[in-house]
């Protein structure tokens, strides 16, 4: 398991596109504390704001660096069709399973270090425009920033599982920016008409929707017309949204175990 | 030495390898050979493993199956398609992901990247490499772990005159050495310099197992050229002793059906004064077309005649 393990972090430190990938995230989600501190810097800090500054706009707009992680997944499984160094790749380092679980693991620790990193910058720039960034190692914003990495890694491994079960790049680049923001959306809208209420019950178990559950610091609000959807609480929500990414991958998984390479 | 048994392998309903068997021995280069769309890139592919759908059979490398073997880069060396490479990714750096899994020293990856002669550009992206570039490239990659056995799917595509000659003679060497090397190739001019033995398929069924040698003799039939001043009174007397004679480009008699010694003698007791007396032996190519005939799955027309085209009346019209 370590050769692979050897093997993957090498593979993903040797392509460009991780670091391109990586410094875009940071840099998308450091210009949110940037702009709140450029803008609205006499004004004081609550938690929703800490949370919101801290995680890049992840809980309010788009989690870009998640998105950004997620296409490093995409890539970590997708490339090798795509280049046709899965041939290479298998004769190497054969044992399907111990090459899938490597890359899992890598990119579930790239992930999770990139977050970090820019949960670090992110509090940095707050604390250069504030001066303070109260309450970020206290409830509620330490869980919602705990929910942020959680989210961050589950993305990514959607990504991982898409390019891996459509063996290529394209198709699961389109599933990953078309699910979250315009199916997902476009549901949550429509429980807004009286005639399709019956969606409701449905949409806390949206994984998108409900991972992102997982970063927030107080609860969703989808306007004035939306309806209680009735999420679960933080981490169980994180649990419907990891039980898909799990879905995906095993079944990418059981497929990679038995196509041709 | 490898030892591959029963290989089935089809695509829906076309059976693309049908229980193929045979064995390659270290020590020598074994060729292996077929027209287009005969099975053999995706025999080489299910001996390693990397199909599974629909494929059947087992082969073992020194006793041990490709996809149990531990580092496998030290064992069995591969290169099946040149064109696998990242584009971004320097030849170094592709070296380097695959020597990691293998525990492969980097000291290894420079040499390997010598011998290949592309030290050089070892940095440069494979992205402006040329298709030789790319085959000494995924050669460099099959000779990483020194392993004792190498499986190489047409190393000389791509390859200039130089590159095929130095590819030749290493695989000769690396073969004097006791390793297992088994290479396809389409260059039959080239095969016949470098191969001691033979697998030859058609559409997916076994041809011929067994040495060069015998592959040609098996699938041609050798014939005597004789030259003769009295040619046309000689050909009455071989014919009516059992020979198939035909008139070469020439105007040398092709004798055929009858030893040399036999021809020799027959003009010497006749009194027919010979110019030439020699055997002609067939080559690969010859052999080959014969034996795998049939088994073209991919037949092109014929080129067409322009220059015969032309001198008809109804080419002078269009002129």
């Amino acid at each position: 398991m370590l050769d692979a393990l050897r093997y993957e972090w090498t593979r993903l430190r040797t392509l460009r596109s991780t670091y391109w990938m990586a410094g875009s995230g940071l840099v998308a989600s450091a210009a949110i504390p940037v702009v709140l501190g450029l803008g609205a810097n006499d004004e004081p800090l609550h938690a929703d704001a800490v949370n919101l500054s801290v995680n890049g706009g992840a809980s309010f707009v788009i989690p870009f660096l998640a998105v950004f992680m997620a296409v490093v997944g995409i890539f970590a499984t997708g490339h090798e069709y795509r280049h046709g160094t899965i041939q290479p790749t298998l004769t190497a380092l054969p044992q399907r399973s111990r090459l899938i679980l490597a890359k899992i693991l890598t990119v579930t620790a790239l992930t999770s270090v990139v977050t970090l990193a820019s949960i670090a910058i992110n509090a940095a720039l707050v604390l250069v425009f504030w001066g303070e960034v109260p309450g970020l190692f206290d409830d509620p914003v330490r869980s919602a920033l705990l929910g942020y990495v959680a989210h961050n890694v589950i993305y990514a491994l959607v990504g991982l599982g898409l390019g891996l079960l459509f063996r290529g790049v394209p198709s699961a680049l389109v599933v990953i920016f078309l699910m979250p923001l315009i199916v997902e959306t476009l549901i949550v809208g429509l429980t807004m008409v009286p005639a399709l209420a019956w969606l409701v019950p449905a949409v806390k178990f949206l994984p998108f929707t409900a991972g992102a559950e997982l970063m927030l610091t107080s609860p969703a609000n989808f306007g004035p017309a939306a309806p209680d959807f009735g999420f679960f609480d933080r981490w169980a929500s994180g649990g419907v949204f990891a039980l898909f990414a799990a879905l995906i991958i095993g079944a990418a998984w059981i497929l990679f175990k038995k196509r041709d390479a | 030495m490898i030892a591959a048994k029963g290989l089935h392998k089809r695509y829906g309903k076309t059976v693309a390898v049908d229980d193929l068997s045979f064995e390659v021995r270290p020590g020598v280069v074994t060729g292996f050979l077929g027209p287009n769309g005969s099975g053999k890139s995706t025999t080489m592919r299910l001996m390693l493993g990397l199909d599974h759908g629909e494929g059947e059979g087992e082969t073992l490398f020194n006793g041990e199956r490709f996809t149990s073997i531990r580092r496998p880069m030290n064992q069995v060396g591969t290169l099946l398609e040149a064109k696998s490479l990242h584009p971004t990714r320097s030849a170094r750096n592709h070296l380097a992901m695959l020597a990691s899994a293998n525990g492969i020293a980097d000291a290894r990856i420079d040499r390997v990247l010598d011998m290949v002669g592309l030290g050089p550009a070892k940095r440069k992206m494979p992205k402006g490499y040329s298709l030789g570039m790319s085959q000494r490239l995924g050669l460099a990659q099959a000779l990483l772990g020194d392993p004792h056995t190498l499986m190489l799917d047409e190393p000389t595509n791509g390859l200039d005159p130089h590159g095929i000659h130095w590819m030749r003679d290493l695989l000769k060497s690396l073969a004097a050495e006791g390793r297992t090397i088994f290479v396809s190739s389409h260059l039959l001019s080239e095969m016949q310099l470098m191969a001691d033995e033979l697998v030859v398929v058609g559409r997916g069924h076994m041809i011929f197992n067994g040495d060069v040698d015998q592959f040609v003799r098996e699938f041609t039939t050798s014939t005597v050229v004789v030259r003769s001043p009295f040619a046309d009174a000689f050909v009455s007397v071989l014919e009516a002793k059992g020979a198939s004679i035909t008139e070469g480009d020439d105007g040398e008699l092709v004798v055929s059906d009858m030893e040399i010694d036999h021809v020799g003698h027959l003009a010497f007791t006749e009194g027919i004064e010979l110019a030439e007396l020699s055997r002609r032996s067939a080559s690969l190519e010859e052999a080959f077309m014969s034996a795998t005939g049939a088994a073209e799955q991919f037949v092109a027309e014929m080129p067409i005649q322009t220059a015969q085209t032309a001198q008809t009346p109804e080419g002078a019209q269009h002129a």
